[in-house]
């Protein structure tokens, strides 16, 4: 059995976190926690981080010492300078938190790479881990819609940048923008994605704690996410009705079925590929035919089987990739949006326009 | 001589004995053996004898004698000579003129002797200065009382008016007048208009009336009304025999107006056949059907064991017992009570009501009780619809409270742990 660490910080990360726990009931209702047990395989310590009481009190399915409040009034105000200050000062206090959970396998943390607290708290939580700790540490990085603004496209930017710096064992993106086919208000698209998110890496614990058929574990997927560039992304598809496996497999890998976009066979350099169902839906034909054709494209496939019996088929695809063109493109914008927000800057402060305007006045007396 | 001895004290006994009861003294006794100055006189009871005139130079006096105001005598004696009248009862009075004495005012010396007559009647025996004209009399105050009826003729139960009045017709003042008016067997005292003066006094010819009240008949008969008495006194302070009034008589004949309350008292319920601890309702009917208005109507609900008493319009529960009061009930009123009950056993029940009231029947001095009591129908308790559930074992109620208690416990568990 693993020990699994589950990190959530910011208002993003707490949501998914709550998403993971929620998923973990199994159930829908949100009284799920009254009358049912969370159906974890491993042993799974989840720990909510944000300075944002609000955030934390909207969770439903967490623990309340799972929730670890840094008082810094509400939220640093997507500014990650002052995110890094308070968590400097809050260090100690919330690496004890952690602490206290014991020894882990692995360990993932999910955060925004745009807001202010997770995107600043997460690069710095991973580095103090890979001081102090052997195990793995991933991060699930979630990428703003790009048109939220300059400031949130700057600080994805440079989160994804101190990220890699921080010694972190690979970032599973997810990109807002891509999901945003979702559909619905904010409220419930958000929700959409935390669910869609929270159910793959629920299947992901499930896989590496399960017996499976073709024998994928923890160390495939170190391996795995050690390959390409250090980023990846998840693939998932869940049969809603008997299709062949072949399908499945390729609806997975697909536009639809990728947390971050991306061209899977040109840009891929790692895969691991868990496939779940009845015994009777898993055709090792139709199986083999979709892994060769994937690993023919990019290199070594990893592949593990799972024999639910009555389960439709589910896919889930982890892909580290060489190049991500999406990422670059995000990138040029964001520089963009950092050149727009020093020239803003400048000029406010060169030009103070506002203040020449008072001046007009100067040393004149109102006269009634 | 002891034997004489004792002889002469039983004779001497039997004289002064017979000297101090004897009803008249036929001797002659002397009132006065002085002198009388001239214009002043000399009062036996109403009788003044004034010495008119003294004649020092003739040895000579001249009397009158006054009854009261009025003259009975004028005479003219020398020394040595005497005169005589007569006064009431039989009495004598003899004036001797003994002798004349000159000096500023000249002054007659008299000897005054009275003969037959009872000096326990001799009131007034003095000198009095200024003679006649100033002599205060007493005389004989008369006291006439009347009873009178203003029916003579009456039935049970109805009133009469007595009315007492009294006249002084005799020739003096009467004092000290106390009248007594003796009570009536076989009337009560129904109100009292004028009431007893106490004690008072009645100049010659004054009239009063010391006493009206009513008088209700309560037995039939003829009868005569006790007389009301008085005492009393002159002016002079004499007691006179007391007067009585005259004794009216009275017909009093069979009642025509007694009257009754008769009360009927029903009691009613809404069913009776009830399961257990279903509520009955019962209903109490108080009609008048008399021609007396009834007091202190009470009605007990004797609610048996095995029910209980669970309230009621106008029912209070008495140490213990629903109880229905009402101080008065008019003719013809009629009320309706309600009380409701609740049975908390099986089985067959009455349910009994005690009523007690009285009235005044318009004769009696006192008020009529009635009581009288009575028992409902049968009621017939069976086992409630939700009984079966109280006849289970503990446990049956214990398990499924642990269970609701577990469950609470485990929410409120799960409530804590997810609180933030
Ligand atoms: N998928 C998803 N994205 C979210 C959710 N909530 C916020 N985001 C995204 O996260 C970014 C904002 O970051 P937050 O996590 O809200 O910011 P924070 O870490 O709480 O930092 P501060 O609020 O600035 O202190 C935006 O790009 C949002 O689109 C969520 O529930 N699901
Ligand atoms: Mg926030």
């Amino acid at each position: 059995m693993l020990n699994i660490l589950i990190v959530g910080n910011g208002q993003c990360g707490n949501r998914i976190l709550d998403a993971i726990n929620k998923e973990a009931f199994g159930k829908k209702s949100r009284f799920a926690k009254f009358y049912s047990q969370q159906k974890y395989k491993s042993n799974v310590q989840t720990i909510a981080i944000n300075t944002a009481v609000n955030d934390l009190r909207e969770m439903k399915f967490t623990k309340a010492k799972d929730r670890v409040h840094i008082p810094h009034l509400h939220g640093v105000g997507a500014n990650r300078n002052v995110g890094k200050h308070v968590f400097e000062d809050n260090k100690t206090h919330i690496m004890r938190k952690i602490e206290e959970r014991g020894d882990f396998d692995v360990c993932f943390v999910i955060t925004s790479a745009s807001g202010g607290t997770g995107s600043s708290f997460t690069p710095m939580i991973i580095q103090e881990l890979k001081e102090k700790y052997d195990f793995p540490v991933y991060a699930l990085v979630v990428l703003p819609f790009r048109e939220e603004g300059t400031l949130y496209l700057q600080n994805a930017a440079f989160c994804l940048r101190d990220m890699r710096e921080s010694g972190v064992d690979g970032i599973i993106l997810a990109d807002n923008q891509f999901l945003k086919q979702m559909g619905g208000n904010v409220e419930s698209a958000y929700n959409g994605i935390n669910d869609m998110i929270a159910r793959r890496l629920l299947f992901l614990l499930d896989a590496l704690d399960s017996e499976m058929m073709m024998v994928t574990d923890l160390g495939d997927f170190k391996t795995v996410m050690s390959g390409g560039a250090g980023i990846a992304t998840i693939g998932f598809y869940e049969a809603e009705t008997d299709i062949p496996v072949r399908t499945a497999i390729q609806k997975a890998l697909s536009p639809s079925g990728l947390l971050f976009s991306s061209n899977v066979h040109e840009e891929a350099s790692r895969a691991m590929i868990i496939i779940r169902g009845d015994r009777e839906r898993l055709s090792i034909d139709e199986i083999s035919t979709e892994v060769e054709n994937l690993s023919s494209a990019v290199g070594h496939v990893f592949k593990g089987i799972i024999v639910r019996n009555g389960e439709l088929p589910q896919v889930l695809a982890v892909l580290t990739l060489e190049s991500a063109s999406e990422l670059e493109t995000l990138y040029s914008i964001a520089v963009d949006a950092i050149k727009h927000e020093r020239e803003k800057k400048e000029r406010v402060a060169s030009e103070k326009e506002v203040d020449r305007a008072f001046s007009k006045i100067d040393g004149m007396d109102p006269s009634y | 001589m002891a034997i004489i001895k004792r002889f002469l004290i039983i004779f001497l006994c039997v004289v002064s004995f017979s000297l101090a009861f004897a009803g008249t003294v036929s001797a002659a006794s002397v009132l006065y053996n002085d002198t009388i100055e001239m214009g002043n006189g000399y009062q036996i009871n109403n009788y003044v004898i004034d010495v008119t005139d003294v004649f020092v130079d003739a040895n000579s006096v001249s009397f009158y004698v006054y009854h009261r105001d009025k003259e009975v005598k004028d005479i003219l004696i020398s020394r040595g000579d005497s005169f005589e009248f007569d006064i009431d009862d039989g009495g004598k009075v003899k004036v001797i003129l003994n002798s004349v004495v000159g000096s500023v005012i000249p002054r007659a010396s008299v000897s005054i002797v009275l003969t037959d007559y009872d000096f326990r009647d001799l009131h007034k025996n003095e000198l009095v200065q200024g003679g006649h004209r100033s002599a205060t009399f007493a005389g004989t105050p008369e006291l006439k009382i009347i009873k009178s009826v203003d029916e003579e003729s009456i039935n049970v139960g109805d009133i009469v008016r007595v009315r007492v009045t009294v006249e002084n017709v005799g020739d003096d003042r009467a004092t000290e007048v106390l009248f007594n008016e003796p009570q009536q067997p076989r009337f009560i005292l129904y109100d009292t208009l004028v009431s007893d003066p106490g004690k008072t006094t009645m100049d010659i010819g004054e009239s009063k009336t010391p006493f009206v009240y009513e008088l209700k008949a309560t037995d039939e008969g003829t009868f005569e009304l006790a007389p009301t008495t008085a005492t009393f006194t002159n002016d002079a302070g004499q007691r006179f025999p007391q007067a009585a009034s005259n004794s009216p008589t009275i017909i009093v004949g069979p009642s025509e107006s007694l009257v009754s309350a008769d009360l009927e008292f029903i009691t009613t319920f809404d069913k009776h056949t009830v399961s257990r601890n279903e509520r009955i309702t019962g209903t109490m009917l108080i009609k008048n059907e008399g021609t007396a208005p009834a007091t202190g109507v009470t009605v007990n609900i004797i609610v048996p064991d095995g029910m209980r008493f669970e309230g009621g319009s106008g029912v209070e529960q008495i140490s213990g017992v629903p109880t229905i009061y009402q101080e008065t009930f008019g003719i013809q009123q009629q009320r309706e009570f309600s009380f409701v009950l609740r049975p908390t056993e099986v089985g067959t029940y009455t349910v009994s009501t005690q009523h007690s009231y009285s009235f005044d029947n318009g004769v009696d001095q006192d008020l009529q009780q009635v009581s009288s009591d009575d028992v409902s129908r049968n009621i017939r308790v069976t086992e409630g619809k939700y009984d079966y559930l109280f006849e289970q074992p503990l446990y049956v109620y214990l398990i499924p409270l642990l269970i609701i208690g577990a469950v609470i416990g485990w929410i409120y568990y799960r409530h804590k742990q997810y609180k933030f």
